[in-house]
């Protein structure tokens, strides 16, 4: 107990005395300048206007009201959170003014988390944040699987209901994914799934047989919505993949891969140009798979797609969401893609699943999107180490800022079909899909 | 041998149906020049149920599918066969899902086959009623080829006492934009035969472009002759209306990316004869062989068409979606 008390009494210390330096500071600056508008952080303190890049380095010196109560967690993590606190903070203010409607999520802190947040869920959170997890169809089974373990471990108390309660219970576990980093428009549309599932559970009915019924339910929905409707895409695709053809893909898509990979093991004779871009390179893992299934594949990033484009015959992409406008929301570049391809007459198929049709419309890709971190951008490696390049700096410069954008909105004039498991549509038909199939 | 024998018996009668199914629908087709190829295929599809022996709704459905099946590979041109045929098989998919009964079901399809057969002929009236509107006085109208659904629509008006000219496309090589011209003259319509090559020269002395179809696909896109697609991007260019006349039992299940996706795709076309043997032949035989690798329909894509009218209303191309996804939900 006593090592654990000294170092919260020492840092206590040192805070007051930052506390002080920097009031004092604050006091001088604003008796010479105009009012510079400070950032106030939740605890007052009023360190934020001063890029203060000495006070980001100092490590030990620099707590912040937010984790001063976190004395479970070891110096070290502490000052690893701090930093990346810090970091936030300043990030925040070199934020992209036509953005600022963005948040850029602070990331998963699992020290923080309320105490009712279920341990499946702090795990998946970090997986979000560190985009261990990536992809639409991964997120939304990873996330329905991690609440199957939730609904398996709760009770339901006295006086209540499992089908009033439940959905109080699982709403602040939803919170801490979506402050981990925005929930998917599929994510959305199944949880919406699963709270009407809930709604509809007989009140007679005993506490094991609704949570065994609800995750039967969601399996279901997994079942029916994500892996079968993939199974039939691909069949779907299949018919239009022909001997000869040059297909280009962008980035990596679970649908497009396995269309691929179907269409290879049927024996057609097809070739893949491989489009990836920075920073997220899901394009490599794509291309590896592809590789190792022996389809000849050509990899290039999406500077060249014009050139690429030349000889391709079909292109296929994955989607994030489609609006019922017909426009495509996916992985930021697609519009690029789409685009060279129409420019070229070459046919656009999407591959989507429906539980990603949403009725929102969209009309360009700034009202909404999601900004990832910036410091993403720095690292030039295309390996696991990381290698900072000429940008690394970038937080001492006053007038550069660094944008991080995750998704895109495609037109609907550039699309010609997309492949769901009803059939193949055109894109203006999502919105009769949504009404007829609802 | 008893198996051989019962396999050959089997055949004998499999034999006879198929020889029911193509004949049937050809006999149909003489008996009346007038009745459109999907009307048939939906007659010779009743009568196959009329003849069909199968006792169980699974034997019934396989007997059925094999039949249509047989019928769209003995036409070349099928598409618009495949979609009557395709509408039909969806309604008796649908219908048998509804009736219980195996034989009230038979009966039922029967029944309903004839009245989709009667309705067709109303359909056509009902599309040159709603079509008619399109049509301005001392408009100038231009058609492509011989379309029975234009043919009738022109007559309409003609009959509403609108005055009006048309200029026809000779079509080659079917060469049937000669016999709409004929027609028009004896409906009192002054019309004119332009070459196909000529549509570019007379697009601005046009106020409106009318076609008809053998198909509609699912993106509300056009399968009609040789000759509509440049028809459709020159009237796009001189910003003239194009509107497709088409009845609703042509909606088709197909979806082409481009003009190579179409099940009447000629590859031969996009392959070049070896030259050695091609300058020993005469003109003849050149001509012979050029006519038999060439398209005889192609695919208008629907950014081309500004509107459709069929017997469902004026649509818009993107609005053949939703009344496909209702047909066959």
């Amino acid at each position: 107990m006593d090592p654990v008390k000294k170092t919260a009494k020492e840092l206590k210390a040192e805070r007051r005395a930052l506390q002080e330096r920097q009031r004092a500071e604050k006091a001088a600056r604003a008796a010479g300048n105009a009012a510079v508008p400070s950032k106030k952080p939740a605890s007052g303190s009023g360190a934020s206007s001063t890029v203060g890049s000495t006070t980001a380095t100092s490590t030990t010196a620099t707590p912040l009201s937010e984790t001063s109560g976190s004395t479970k967690t070891t110096d070290s993590k502490q000052r690893h959170s701090l930093t990346k606190e810090i970091n936030n903070k300043e990030i925040n203010n070199k934020q992209v003014d036509m953005f600022s409607h963005l948040e850029i999520t602070k990331g998963a802190n699992t020290g923080l988390a309320p105490k009712e947040i279920h341990p499946a869920i702090l795990v998946l959170g970090l997986q979000f944040s560190e985009f261990k997890i990536c992809g639409a169809n991964a997120r939304c089974i990873a996330a329905l699987t991690a609440f199957q373990k939730v609904i398996q471990d709760y009770k339901t108390p006295e006086g209540t209901t499992l089908s009033r309660h439940l959905p109080t219970h699982l709403s602040p576990q939803i919170t801490y994914l979506v402050n981990a980093r925005p929930m998917s428009v599929g994510m959305g549309n199944a949880i919406r799934h699963l709270k009407w599932e809930i709604s509809t559970i007989d009140i007679e009915m005993s506490d094991d047989e609704a949570k065994k019924l609800l995750c039967e339910k969601i399996d279901n929905f997994i079942r029916d919505s994500i892996t079968v409707a993939d199974r039939v895409i691909v069949e779907y695709g299949l018919q239009k993949i022909q001997d000869g053809d040059v297909i280009l893909t962008y980035a990596r898509s679970s649908v497009v891969q396995q269309l691929l990979l179907e269409a290879h093991t049927k024996g057609i004779k097809f070739k893949v140009i491989i489009i990836d871009s920075r920073p997220r390179l899901e394009g490599k893992k794509l291309l590896n798979c592809l590789v190792n299934a022996g389809i000849n594949c050509t990899y290039a990033f999406l500077h060249a797609v014009g050139f690429a484009m030349r000889d391709v015959s079909k292109v296929f992409l994955g989607a994030h969401a489609f609006m019922s406008n017909g426009a495509l929301y996916s992985r930021v570049g697609t519009a690029m893609v789409a685009m060279m391809a129409k420019e070229k007459n070459i046919p656009v198929i999407i591959c989507c699943e429906t539980y990603k049709f949403t009725d929102k419309v969209q009309l360009d890709s700034f009202v909404m999107n999601e900004q990832g971190n910036p410091n993403d951008i720095v690292n030039i490696s295309t390996t696991l180490t990381p290698k900072p390049g000429l940008l690394s700096e970038w937080l001492n410069k006053p007038d550069l800022k660094l944008l991080n954008l995750l998704y895109d909105l495609t037109p609907s004039k550039y699309i010609t079909t997309v492949i769901t498991e009803v059939g193949m549509i055109p894109c203006t038909s999502v919105p009769v899909i949504l009404r007829e199939y609802k | 041998m008893d198996l051989e024998i019962s396999s050959e018996n089997v055949k004998a009668t499999e034999d006879t149906e198929q020889f029911d199914i193509v004949k049937c629908y050809q006999k149909f087709l003489k008996e009346d020049p007038d009745v459109p190829m999907p009307i048939a295929a939906i007659e010779s599809l009743v009568e196959v149920i009329k003849h069909s022996k199968a006792t169980t709704l699974t034997e019934f459905m396989e007997s059925l599918k094999d039949a249509s099946q047989k019928l769209k590979s003995s036409v070349k041109n099928s598409i618009s066969l495949s979609a009557g045929a395709d509408l039909f098989l969806r309604f008796v998919t649908r219908t048998s899902h509804d009736v219980t009964n195996f034989e009230a079901c038979k009966e039922h399809l029967m029944n309903s086959g004839k009245v989709l057969v009667e309705k067709a002929a109303a359909v056509r009236e009902k599309i040159g009623d709603l079509g008619v509107q399109f049509i301005k006085d001392d408009a100038t109208i231009l058609i492509h080829s011989y379309s029975r659904v234009v043919m009738l629509l022109l007559q309409r008006a003609a009959a509403c006492k609108k005055r009006f000219k048309v200029y026809v496309t000779e079509s080659r090589p079917s060469c049937l934009g000669i016999r709409a011209t004929k027609v028009l003259c004896k409906a009192g319509i002054p019309a004119t035969v332009i070459y196909d090559t000529a549509v570019g020269y007379i697009i601005d002395k046009v106020d409106a472009v009318f076609v008809g179809a053998e198909g509609v696909v699912e993106n509300g896109g056009l399968i009609n002759a040789i000759g509509t697609y440049q028809l459709a991007v020159v009237a796009k260019a001189a910003n003239k209306p194009f509107y497709a006349v088409i009845e609703s039992y042509k909606f088709v299940r197909l979806f082409p990316l481009n003009q190579y996706d179409l099940p009447t795709h000629t590859p031969d076309l996009l392959t070049f004869p070896d030259l050695e043997h091609h300058t020993d032949l005469s003109e003849d035989e050149i001509i012979g062989n050029y006519e038999a690798i060439n398209p005889t329909v192609d695919y208008t894509p629907p950014d081309y068409i500004t509107l459709l009218c069929t017997d469902l209303g004026v649509l818009t191309p993107s609005g053949v979606s939703d009344e496909l996804i209702k047909l066959y939900l």
